[in-house]
Parts: C-alpha cells; sequence; structure tokens
C-alpha cells in the first residue's frame, strides 16, 4: 500500500512539474471552451430550456467537458502502449506488485495534478465569463465526487484495456486513436446526449463512453432524479468493475505472448 | 527555378512513396481522420434536428462554411505539414534542421518537401462531401463572379493558414519548444470561421476582425455567396478580401522566415 501511495505522489509531483506545459494547455481548453458556449448560446437562440438542459446549464456543460478533458486523458493516452514497445514492460511486470495496479495508482495520480492545475481553473475561469450552473446541496457535491472518481475509474481501466492491443500487434496506436475519437463523439463529450434522439442515446448507453463524461455531466447539473442518480451511480461502478476483469484477463493473455528481445 | 521545382517534385515522390509502403496504417490514418470530422459534424446535425437553426443560419448554411474551412485546412495542413510547428521545433531542437541548411537547395523547398501528410486526404474528401451535401440544402444563386471567387477565397484560407504555420515555425527558432499557444490561432481559428462569426461574443468578433482578420478568409464571402444581409454594415468590398488577407499574411510570414534563418543559431544538437 506504501509503495502505491510513494507511486501516487511521484505521478502527482511530475506533473504538476510542467507548468509552462499546462498553462500553453489551459489556454487552449479554455478557448476551445469559449468557442463551443458560443455555438450553443446561439443553438438555443430565443428557447430558455432544451431537452431539461438550461441555457445556462448548457454553456457549464461546455466548461465541464474541457474541464474533463485532462483528467480523463480524453485526447490520448498511450503510455503503457509505449511501455510496451520500449521493452519497460519487462521489467515493470518484474516488480513484486500488480501491473494494473501499477499504472492504476500512477495514472491517478497524473489525473489528480491535472484536475487541480487544468479542471479546476478552467471552471474558475468560467465562473469569471459566465453564470453558471452549481450543484444544489452538500449531498448533491457528495455525489458529484463520487460520480468523479468512478468517470475516472471508467476511463483509466477503458484506456489501459486499448493500450494492451499492444502485445499484438505493432500498429496499436491506430486503433487505439480509433477509440479515443469514437468516445468523444459516444461519450457526450461534444454535445450533450440528452440533445440527440432517443435511439442514437440508447446506442450510447450500451457502451461505456456515456460513463466517463454524460453521467457526470448531469449529476452535476442536476438534470436527474433521485433514483436516477443512484442507478446512474451504480452503472458506472458496474462498468468500471468489467472493464477492470476484462483488462486482467486480456493482459494474462498479451503477457503470455510476450517475448522479450534482450541486448 | 524549374530545377527548384525538380526538387520539389521529387521530394513529394519520395513522400508518396515511403508513406505507401505501410498500406494497411495509412488507410487507417485517412480513416482516423476522417472519423473526426464525421462525428464532429454529425452531432451538429443530430443536434440542429432539436435546435432550427444556430444563430439564424440553418443547417446546410453552416455545412457551407464548415465543409470549405474543412476541406480548405486540411488541403493546407498536408502542403504545409513541414511547417507544422511541433514537428518544426522538434527539428530545430534535434538539429535536423541544421542538416537541410547545409544542403545547397533551397531551404523553403526543403522544409515544404521534408513531410507531406497524405492522410489529410480523408478529410479533404469528407470536406467535399459535406459541401455537396450544402449544396442539396441550400439553393444558392450562382453568378459568374460567384463562380470565379470561390476557388479564390479556398486560397487565400490557404495562404493564410499556411502563413501561420510559417509563423509559428520561425517562432521555435528562439524558443526551441513549439508554443502551443500558437494552436489557438491555426486549429482555433479554422474550428472558429467554421461557424458563423456572429454568433461570438463582441471582444472575440473584434480582435478576429481588425487584429487578425479571420472573419474575412470565410464567413464574409459566405454572406455574398450565399446572400444574406451584413449584421454589421461593413462596407462592401470586404466581401472580397479573403485572397488579399491570405496574401498579405503569407507574405508577412515569409519575411519573417527569412529574418528568421538569417539570425538563426542552432541550439547545438
Amino acid at each position: 500500500m506504501r509503495v502505491f501511495l510513494e507511486i501516487a505522489l511521484r505521478s502527482f509531483r511530475r506533473q504538476m512539474t510542467y507548468r509552462a506545459a499546462a498553462l500553453a494547455g489551459l489556454a487552449t481548453n479554455f478557448f476551445f471552451g469559449l468557442l463551443r458556449a458560443a455555438v450553443l448560446v446561439a443553438l438555443y437562440g430565443e428557447h430558455s430550456e432544451v431537452a431539461g438542459i438550461s441555457l445556462q446549464s448548457a454553456v457549464t456543460f461546455t466548461g465541464l467537458s474541457q474541464a474533463a478533458i485532462a483528467p480523463l486523458s480524453m485526447f490520448h493516452w498511450y503510455d503503457v502502449m509505449r511501455s510496451v514497445y520500449s521493452g519497460e514492460v519487462a521489467s515493470d511486470l518484474l516488480k513484486p506488485m500488480s501491473y494494473f495496479r501499477f499504472w492504476l495508482v500512477q495514472d491517478f495520480g497524473r489525473a489528480a495534478a491535472s484536475f487541480i492545475w487544468r479542471s479546476l481553473t478552467i471552471m474558475a475561469g468560467y465562473a469569471v465569463m459566465f453564470d453558471l450552473t452549481y450543484p444544489h446541496n452538500i449531498e448533491q457535491w457528495a455525489v458529484l465526487g463520487l460520480a468523479m472518481l468512478l468517470s475516472w475509474l471508467v476511463s483509466f481501466s477503458w484506456r489501459f484495456l486499448i493500450n494492451l492491443a499492444a502485445f499484438w500487434t505493432p500498429n496499436a496506436i491506430g486503433l487505439n486513436r480509433l477509440f479515443f475519437i469514437l468516445s468523444w463523439f459516444l461519450s457526450g463529450f461534444l454535445m450533450p446526449l440528452r440533445y440527440f434522439p432517443d435511439w442514437f442515446v440508447r446506442l450510447c448507453y450500451l457502451t461505456p463512453f456515456p460513463h466517463m463524461v454524460n453521467s457526470l455531466v448531469e449529476i452535476y447539473l442536476g438534470v436527474l432524479t433521485g433514483h436516477e442518480v443512484f442507478q446512474t451511480l451504480l452503472l458506472q461502478a458496474v462498468w468500471a468493475v468489467c472493464l477492470t476483469l476484462c483488462s486482467q484477463l486480456v493482459l494474462r493473455l498479451g503477457v503470455r505472448r510476450l517475448v522479450i528481445l534482450g541486448g | 527555378m524549374s530545377s527548384t521545382l525538380d526538387i520539389y517534385r521529387r521530394l513529394l515522390l519520395l513522400q508518396f512513396r515511403s508513406q505507401m509502403q505501410y498500406r494497411m496504417s495509412f488507410l487507417f490514418y485517412i480513416l482516423n481522420t476522417a472519423l473526426i470530422t464525421t462525428f464532429e459534424f454529425g452531432s451538429l446535425v443530430l443536434v440542429m434536428q432539436r435546435f432550427e437553426n444556430i444563430g439564424g443560419w440553418r443547417l446546410g448554411e453552416v455545412a457551407f462554411l464548415y465543409s470549405i474551412v474543412k476541406a480548405v485546412f486540411s488541403l493546407m495542413d498536408m502542403i504545409f505539414s513541414g511547417f507544422d510547428p511541433p514537428y518544426f521545433g522538434r527539428n530545430v531542437r534535434l538539429g535536423t534542421f541544421d542538416q537541410l541548411l547545409l544542403r545547397p537547395v533551397n531551404i523553403t523547398v526543403q522544409v515544404l518537401g521534408s513531410r507531406f501528410e497524405l492522410h489529410r486526404l480523408g478529410n479533404i474528401i469528407l470536406g467535399l462531401v459535406i459541401f455537396v451535401f450544402a449544396m442539396q440544402l441550400t439553393d444558392i444563386q450562382w453568378t459568374w463572379i460567384k463562380l470565379l471567387y470561390l476557388p479564390l477565397v479556398f486560397l487565400g484560407q490557404i495562404c493564410f493558414f499556411g502563413g501561420l504555420f510559417i509563423l509559428g515555425s520561425t517562432i521555435t527558432f528562439w524558443t526551441v519548444d513549439s508554443i502551443e499557444t500558437v494552436n489557438i490561432f491555426t486549429y482555433g481559428g479554422s474550428e472558429m470561421i467554421a461557424y458563423p462569426m456572429h454568433i461570438y461574443h463582441q471582444w472575440m468578433r473584434l480582435f478576429f476582425t481588425f487584429i487578425v482578420p479571420a472573419i474575412f478568409l470565410n464567413y464574409y464571402p459566405a454572406l455574398y455567396i450565399l446572400d444574406k444581409p451584413d449584421l454589421f454594415n461593413m462596407p462592401p468590398f470586404v466581401f472580397f478580401l479573403a485572397p488579399i488577407v491570405g496574401f498579405i499574411s503569407l507574405t508577412a510570414a515569409s519575411a519573417f522566415w527569412r529574418f528568421g534563418i538569417k539570425h538563426y543559431q542552432s541550439t547545438g544538437t
């Protein structure tokens, strides 16, 4: 346990070191957020509420989704893949700890740091510029905290799983990129899923993707009833467990194929 | 001059051949770049079923704006990929740019020929498909002037963003690392002009009218071609500024690039 804590802390500190890069990333996220907010405001036009989402909440959504990019590594994350290709995976597997957990805590440290650097700052900037929607009471904040943790878990176990493709093919990056692009659309990152036709939303919810962004957004905006909130959290947890088990299995198969060349 | 062109042609041929070596990975790449646009535009189409218009513009009209930028920006991205600031910055950092300087061939041609991202074709074709879709939805009164002006608009956008790429690359002579903020103007700028400009905050619009005149690249030409009223009452000649803005920005960037080369001090790696 102690070891994992140290790994997470190191990963957190490493992330905190690259301040210039974080600042540039922050500016880009923020600028794109403003563009997306403008598009949504223009779409609303005269309407004050569409599909149960008020204009204010729609603007808040653009901030939330931009804030989710860094901690959930929405654009790319090829760390495990790189360690397989470079051969580092061999020494990591020799360490007396679970390979999955080794990456899990590293990613937790990274996510925690980018949450502070990127997410909170984006939301603070948004709060200055716009009238935002906030959770109403302490319970909603608590549920939000839990949902964030689960979102990250779903996201991490999914990213870990698709990275494992590196054990089979030297071209895993193309396949991974495809999955990432798919996730922007199906997770409700580009637009809240509620705006889409019902058949499409149902299709999305057959995949784990909505549980990374859309669920989180809906809980934050308070558009779900008490019963629905519980159901959403449960589904997030189920997906997190499923993906974790899946990646354990695939990892075992992958390690069996692994051949490390000396030198 | 003709020998320089010949060298450019040969460098490109080399690029084609090397990229075609890995056909599967190339196809994957084409598919991926096209998918980003498909999903982005797809979500707009799906959302538009619920909202009738975006700032008073119907789907077909927005698709017109959107498709032109997507196709043209990708074409620019292909031609100027050697000047893509992060890529170029890496070459400065690693010293591979110094190797190019040692060769007795025009440096600009060498940089242009050093990279030619063919997989952008996916996005170019998709942009054209969306353009055809936009033609179906809108009913444009084509005149000779509009038909002749449209290619000039494309050219203006290519020159403008190409100029930004060159500018961003030249800055890395001093900063060494590519500054990510350049992305706000290149990728951010192209994303921004894909939508009608009157939907943005006033300060943002004024900035992109008078400081970085991106509003004339796509929005004003579209107003003219789609016969839409100008909400800001600008003098009528601004409809035709796209090629001029492009020309000026490319010329200015080239001058800066030549200045940069003259004062270039290697990183020593």
